[in-house]
């Protein structure tokens, strides 16, 4: 007996497995449950669920499974992405990705209510609308934040298109919300990384004299300048843009310290927009000595990034070393403040920003604004430039972080920044 | 007073679920956790090293082996040598396991079974030993000596608990069922609380108290009358019929296995019938959902295939002389194959993969065999595949499986619905009555789960997997006092059985498993799949050797060579 009561373990070996099927079911209803509730055949959420932007503008409302999007042509193209799409094209899409929030769900009570329900984005659709005309029809992606409060206000990708009546095969990077799942080649928008990296570990890079003659010479590879600034001390090397300057600090830096700071900075990982992951970007490390080292931190080689994680490192300068994360559901009491920069690194970063400003690209060309910013012209290999333009106002009535990018755009400062000019005015006008 | 109904109402929702798991949690400290000491049946004697062995079972295993209940320290005895076997009179007999040096009763050679008797001397190649049976009186002492069931966690309070539980159910029923059913739901629980009641008393009229087996199985067949209630209120009486029929062939077959002599004899019989009743359902079906596993008798409609699991396990458990003396399955695995193919070719693939299942489980516990399992699994396999090529319908759901959200009108369309209702009655559910799902295409049967979920919650359906679980446990808990490995193998297979069904059903609605439409045991609506699981049940009662706990089994007290007048 004693045999055959041993062998009784095989019926164990079967309530072990339904033990753990029915353990994955519940990790399953945790993660996916609300995807579920949501489904329009669900005769428990029987209501009209509306998203609408911070003004309670409807983007999108839905009744048993047939979406109406906003009135307005404008506004739906405009925010197409971030609101996204009926055929769920736009895997990121708020009405995809929100879903269990508009059929009014949660892991305790299921649905709650028979009713479906409105959620508030902090989106400022108007906004929205002017970033995209201020695009005028070229790639790339716009990004204004609330650094106070982390919330999102203007997230525009483009090209785009009209939800309510889509093409079948639309322009290429239609369905891809560039804010937050793309990475682009950055240039010198990089050198702030270079550049807060070399402030917290390279002693004396404030008694440092960099020398341009127009390009420098890294163990046999030529790299141009983009003038010859000759002596400049660092905070001149930022507002000149020096590759020749930021070569050699990227060198002092070293290519461990630069990737250690990357991963810090928050460059190299997906993060989380209200449970929508956002793309990692990259940075491969050189080796020391190399030409290559040298282009990594002037935002070359093999560097890409995220605007979504180029708005958290403005932001949490912006705000002093440390940001709430950006959202567009808006923050609740309990949650923390993300700590990415020392307060002191954030008020050296502001000065130079700050400094670039005013002594290169002029505060004439932003009337009003007290802006802190950075450019990049970033080359792509086929002679076309990415433009980048990103900094934060130093405003405590408008504290506005930003990132804009555009892609085969030409030169930062021209182009990307003009747009910026143009959207930052709007949110200040506005107030939102 | 309508405002006290209406916190009533609002509370019951909360209330369920934690009376729910009150009652599971006191069959669980009740059949898991009590003392549970083995039964003692006679001795075998080592005068040479005055060693004395207890017989804790009807059925023992003498030889070397470590796993031998008897284990003998001598060279000479083969691993397995002998197994010395008590019927149900209490007359003892010795047989040989093909041991190298022969097994002898008073200088007799045991061969195909030996009587022996109290003194008797057993010779295992050159081991002696004497057998001697035990005293009445001393059975008597030892018995009084063990822990009673339900000594400290009493049934009566447990099915009280359950009743309640039952009166909120129904409470929550009366409210969002339509008028015209009301007095139907009403009397249908009613009667239900009566019938358990009644089996209660019926068990402690004769002095049998461990009642936590029946009361799970009452607790899941609560729910599966709920899950009437609110799919099809008007099919209530005729719900309270098959339970009523159920508990019936319940006692019936309980009572039939007591005695194992009698259980064996008709177990070819039974064998027979079986094959007959699948050719029968192959001939005379029709067709339903793509699969042949009905026939209508004089309007009800039967699935022979439910029936047939309970013969299958009847037929496939065996006891340890044959474990050990008949080396090879071949007449079971045959028996076996005929009952797969006739399924698969029937197009009932579910039922198919729980025979098979529970294959497994009856051959490993026969043989002990890895190997022989492995074989299974691979031949299987092949013939899965072959399946699978000539059933477009079942192909049909394998590549369906995982995919259920991609096709929400076509063969994801129950799967979809089932797991959105499902989330949409988060822990505690919409209430009893208050869910959609019961209108989709089989949600009573195939879909049940979900059901469960969006009317009464996550927490309730975890219950009914508990509560399952639980009969599994304790099944296997019991497995170490069972009287003979025939109830002991039986046993843990009609617990694999249902788990593997409910494992179907469950993982196969909500897109884990491919999507095979079986029933969840007690809680399905059907009425041949509730017949066969509480003759399932019966198994389970036999494997009880508590004291004083099943009426399957009989006490050690008064089974013996006197008189057997039981109770």
């Amino acid at each position: 007996m004693k045999k055959v009561t041993r062998r009784a373990i095989s019926a164990l070996l079967v309530a072990a497995l339904i033990i753990t099927g029915t353990a994955f079911y519940c990790w399953r209803y945790i993660t996916d449950g609300a995807d579920w509730a949501s489904f329009f055949g669900n005769e428990n959420v029987t209501g009209t669920s509306v998203l609408t932007d911070r003004n309670g503008v409807a983007l999108a409302s839905e009744t048993g499974g047939k979406v109406t999007f906003a009135d307005d042509y404008a506004t739906r193209v405009a925010c197409y992405q971030t609101v996204g799409d009926m055929s769920g094209n736009i895997g990121t899409g708020a009405i995809t990705r929100f879903a269990g929030r508009l059929a009014g769900f949660d892991y305790i009570n299921g649905t709650t209510k028979s009713t479906g329900k409105t959620v508030k984005m902090t989106l400022d659709s108007a906004l929205n609308v002017t970033a995209y005309n201020a695009m005028n029809g070229r790639s790339g992606a716009v990004l204004v934040s609330n650094y106070k409060t982390g919330e999102i206000l203007c997230m525009v990708s483009t090209p785009s298109q009209d939800p309510a009546n889509p093409s079948k095969s639309p322009a290429e990077g239609t369905y891809l919300n560039k804010c937050i799942s793309a990475s682009l080649t950055p240039g010198s928008t990089f050198k702030l990384i270079t550049l807060t990296a070399a402030i917290e570990n390279v002693k004396d890079i404030y008694s440092q004299t960099f020398t341009c003659s127009g390009s420098v010479d890294v163990a046999g590879v030529k790299i141009n300048c983009t003038g010859v600034h000759g002596s400049q001390t660092v905070e001149q090397a930022l507002a000149h843009s020096c590759n020749c300057a930021f070569a050699k600090i990227a060198q002092e830096v070293g290519g461990d310290t630069l990737a250690a700071y990357a991963d810090k900075l928050g460059f190299t990982s997906s993060h989380s927009l209200d449970g929508i992951p956002t793309l990692a970007g990259r940075f491969d490390k050189a080796p020391a000595g190399s030409a290559n080292l040298s282009w990594s931190g002037i935002g070359q080689y093999n560097d890409l990034v995220c605007p979504y994680s180029m708005l958290r490192l403005v932001s949490a300068i912006g705000n002093g070393g440390t940001f709430p994360e950006p959202t567009l559901l808006g923050h609740s009491s309990v949650d923390k403040p993300t700590s990415l920069i020392s307060a002191d690194t954030a008020q050296r970063m502001k000065e130079f920003m700050s400094y670039n400003v005013k002594n290169s690209y002029g505060t004439g060309t932003f009337p009003g604004l007290s802006i802190c910013a950075k450019s990049g012209t970033a080359e792509v290999g086929d002679g076309n430039t990415h433009a980048w333009f990103t900094g934060f106002l130093d405003d405590l009535d408008h504290p506005y972080a930003f990132v804009v990018v555009i892609e085969n755009g030409g030169g930062g400062l021209r182009n990307a920044g003009a747009v910026a000019n143009t959207v930052l005015q709007a949110a200040v006008k506005s107030g939102s | 007073m309508d405002q006290m109904v209406t916190y009533v109402i609002a509370a019951a929702r909360y209330i369920l679920p934690v009376l729910a798991l009150w009652v599971i949690f006191r069959c669980v400290r009740s059949m898991l956790r009590e003392k549970y000491e083995p039964e003692v049946w006679g001795y075998v004697l080592d005068g040479k090293n005055k060693k004395v062995y207890q017989l804790n079972h009807w059925e023992n295993l003498l030889g070397r082996a470590k796993s031998a209940d008897v284990s003998l320290d001598d060279r000479s005895v083969s691993r397995v040598h002998s197994v010395l076997i008590r019927n149900d009179d209490g007359a003892w007999k010795l047989y040989d396991t093909f041991s190298r040096g022969g097994a002898w009763v008073n200088g007799k050679n045991a061969g195909d079974g030996a009587e022996v008797y109290s003194g008797d001397t057993i010779k295992l190649s050159e081991k002696e030993l004497v057998f001697e049976d035990i005293s009445p009186a001393r059975r008597a002492q030892l018995e009084a000596g063990r822990t009673p069931a339900g000594r400290n966690i009493g049934p009566g309070l447990t099915l009280f608990g359950l009743t309640v539980f039952q009166a909120f159910l129904l409470l929550e029923h009366t409210v969002t069922a339509s008028g015209d059913y009301v007095m139907n739901i009403t009397l249908g629980f009613l009667s239900l609380m009566l019938i358990e009641w009644f089996c209660y008393f019926a068990m402690r009229s004769i002095r049998r108290n461990g009642f936590e087996v029946e009361i799970l199985a009452f607790f899941l067949t609560t729910l599966g009358l709920s899950v009437v209630a609110t799919s099809a209120p008007a099919e209530m009486f005729k719900q309270i019929i098959l339970i009523i029929v159920s508990v019936v062939l319940f006692f019936i077959m309980g009572w039939w296995l007591r005695d194992l002599d009698r259980t064996k004899k008709i177990r070819v019989v039974v064998a027979i019938l079986a094959l007959m009743f699948l050719i029968l359902n192959l001939a005379a079906s029709k067709v339903t959902n793509g699969a042949r596993n009905w026939i209508s008798i004089g309007g009800f409609s039967l699935q022979p295939s439910e029936l047939v699991k309970v013969a299958y396990i009847y037929v496939g458990a065996a006891t340890l002389d044959r474990l050990f003396r008949t080396r090879n399955l071949i007449v079971f695995i045959a028996f076996s194959a005929i009952c797969v193919i006739a399924l698969a070719l029937m197009g009932d693939f579910g039922t198919a993969l729980i025979f098979f299942a529970t294959f497994l489980v009856i051959s490993f516990m026969r043989s002990g065999s890895i190997a022989t399992v492995a074989l299974a699994v691979t031949g299987a396999g092949l013939a899965g595949f072959l399946v699978l090529s000539v059933k477009p319908y079942i192909a049909q759901r394998f590549a369906t499986w995982g995919h259920a959200w991609n096709d929400v009108y076509g063969a994801g369309y129950q799967q979809t619905r089932a797991m959105s209702a499902a989330a949409s009655g988060g822990l505690f559910g919409k209430g009893a009555g208050a869910g959609w799902l019961k209108g989709i295409v089989a949600a009573n049967t195939d879909m049940v789960f979900g059901v469960v979920c969006e009317e009464l919650g996550l927490i309730m359906a975890i219950c009914a997997i508990l509560a399952l679980l639980v009969l599994a446990f304790f099944a296997v808990r019991s497995a170490a006092h069972g009287r003979s490995s025939y109830y002991v193998i039986a046993a843990c297979a009609a617990v694999s059985m249902m788990l593997v069904q409910l494992g179907l059903n469950v993982f196969g609605s909500m897109d884990i498993l491919p999507f095979t439409g079986v029933t969840f045991p007690f809680v399905s609506k059907g009425g041949t799949s509730l017949l066969s699981c509480w003759m399932l049940l019966a198994f389970v009662k036999a494997a009880d050797t508590r004291k004083g706990a099943s009426f399957v089994v009989k006490s050690p007290t008064k089974a013996g060579r006197e008189e057997d007048e039981d109770e």
